[in-house]
């Protein structure tokens, strides 16, 4: 009995465990919003492939130097204590994501999401290898041939040669791409490199090739939590089912109105299109990514049939309604103030950073020593950052009690731009002034020549117990 | 049973892998932020990698935690047999 059971719970959902996802072919669209696409999709593939061969004063423009732990934008360095700027950068980002949502729906997702452009990217060498659409789809259907192997090995070529370049430039942003490019031609890349190349292009191979929309449906946070964004006001892609319904197919010339008929020819053009191979028609879907294909092609069918424009269309769904659309809704505003006050607050920080980095550290393998004259000893090694372009020389001085004596080495504190100095010191002091066994001590640190740059780190001075 | 076993097999693997990366992605960062694998490495005698060689360890280390945590979630999500 219980073995029956088991097998008729087993037997069933096997299918659907696996069952597969049908390939998408997208037909190649034309119209405003894919010249849109298009221009969106060249601006950013340019930025990210020759962007790491931006020189600024004979250095990469951008680059987070990973290896050395400093990340360069143009004129800044940043350290891995500036990493307060990195968060709230992120923050701006997040913010502006939701404006974006709150404002005009699935932008991000249409248009820039690096999903999309790379995707766009793959499918533009599948339709100029393969044909277009139908053609694609007779292939796919088709037997084995000698002329499907090459197409099929040409494409798959093609896209391995782009995604491993991909993963070069990808490599490029984190490690300086000069020097980079000399070892890939001398075939003398780091295994780590070699590894990060691979690995990345893998992965855009991976996502843009074969997984495309299910990285949408499966993989996207976004995705699922961009909804709570949305109001009557967001714009979105709506198919108008008043003037749709009923749909069904005519001829051109007839009176669709008197034959009962909506304005929808049911050409499932729109369905062709989409990316993600969903019917708009049904409603909006969290599947959709906004990306007009169909609000493009619908339009054409419109013009063809002489019909009126935006059957399907960019619009929010009060206006589809016929009521009163608002721009600055309180969600709208909150998120503008916010995305205002931290960027300003960002940038204010970045103006007003002081170049310099000190870090006291106490000498781990004594606490305090007694010297011939009878003072407390207590050794530090400065970490001297300077975070600044040219090279700075530095004075030090230490507060915190009376009679500090200073033993420092005869070089002077000299740094160079984006160095690190380790300079060792001693400090004695005289035990009559001590009265705990730590006390707090005030280091100073000033650029000789530039009052500006000045910084002040405390620092532990440990000495005998007193009762 | 039956609403588990609905689940694409694709999204099985990306619902343990894919969050996973993430988290780990993010707890690298965070980590080696703070802490240079060369000073720290360096003080106990360490291996002669370089920095990008830690940070991928470091990432992959990371990975591996993570999605085991993942796997045990998703583990923990099915039903117990009657």
């Amino acid at each position: 009995m219980s073995d029956q059971n088991s097998q008729k719970v087993d037997v069933t959902p096997v299918e659907e465990v696996y069952a597969k996802r049908k390939k998408i072919y997208p037909r190649q669209v034309t119209g405003l919003f894919a010249s849109l696409r298009v221009t969106g999709v060249l601006v950013l593939l340019g930025l990210y492939y020759f962007g790491p061969f931006l020189q600024w004063d004979d250095r990469q423009a951008i680059l987070f130097d990973l290896p050395a732990r400093k990340f360069y934008i143009f004129e800044w360095i940043f350290w891995p204590q500036d990493f307060i700027y990195l968060a709230a950068l992120l923050i701006i980002a997040a913010i502006a994501l939701f404006l974006v949502t709150a404002l005009a729906g699935r932008v991000w997702c249409g248009y820039t999401c690096p999903q999309t452009v790379w995707t766009e990217a793959f499918l533009w060498i599948e339709r100029k290898v393969e044909g277009s659409r139908p053609k694609q789809m007779k292939m796919d259907k088709a037997d084995w041939s000698w002329s499907k192997f090459r197409k099929k090995f040409t494409k798959h070529f093609l896209w391995l040669a782009l995604s491993l370049y991909t993963g070069f430039i990808f490599v490029g942003w984190f490690t300086p791409v000069d020097e980079l490019f000399e070892r890939t031609i001398l075939l003398d890349l780091g295994s780590w490199e070699t590894f990060w190349i691979i690995f990345y292009g893998f992965a855009t191979y991976g996502n843009a090739g074969w997984m495309r929309e299910q990285v949408c449906l499966y993989m996207c946070p976004y995705a699922r939590f961009q909804a709570a964004m949305f109001d009557k006001n967001t714009l979105v892609i709506s198919y108008d089912e008043e003037r749709g319904e009923p749909r069904g197919s005519r001829k051109k010339d007839v009176d669709y109105k008197e034959q009962g008929k909506g304005a929808c020819v049911d050409c499932t053009l729109c369905v062709q299109v989409c990316p993600t191979g969903i019917d708009i028609r049904d409603g909006l879907q969290y599947q959709c990514i906004g990306c007009a294909a169909c609000v493009d092609v619908c339009n054409e069918v419109m013009d063809k049939m002489g019909y009126e424009r935006n059957l399907i269309s960019y619009t929010t769904e009060n206006a589809l309604h016929g009521k009163k659309e608002s721009f600055f809704r309180p969600r709208v505003i909150i998120y503008i103030v916010l995305l205002s006050a931290i960027t300003m607050a960002l940038f204010t920080s970045i103006a007003q950073r002081i170049p310099l980095g000190l870090d006291i550290i106490r000498d781990r393998n004594s606490l305090y020593r007694e010297t011939d004259e009878g003072l407390i000893e207590n050794i530090y090694t400065l970490k001297v950052m300077n975070m600044d372009l040219k090279p700075h020389r530095y004075s030090l001085a230490v507060g915190g009690v009376d009679g500090i004596v200073v033993k420092k080495p005869k070089s002077g504190i000299v740094v160079d731009a984006g160095g690190v100095l380790n300079y060792p010191i001693r400090i004695q002091i005289d035990p009559e002034k001590l009265n705990k066994a730590s006390t707090e001590l005030i280091f100073y640190l000033n650029a000789l020549e530039d009052d500006s740059l000045a910084v002040e780190e405390d620092g532990r001075f440990l000495g005998p117990t007193y009762d | 049973m039956s609403d588990n076993n609905n689940v694409p097999t694709v999204q099985r693997v990306v619902a343990i892998l894919w969050p996973s990366f993430v988290v780990s992605g993010i707890a690298t960062i965070l980590f080696f932020t703070v802490f240079d694998p060369v000073e720290i490495i360096g003080c106990v005698g360490g291996w002669d990698i370089s920095r990008i060689g830690y940070y991928s360890i470091g990432f992959f280390l990371f990975w591996l935690l993570t999605s085991l945590n993942s796997v045990l979630t998703c583990y923990f999500l099915k039903p117990c047999a009657k």
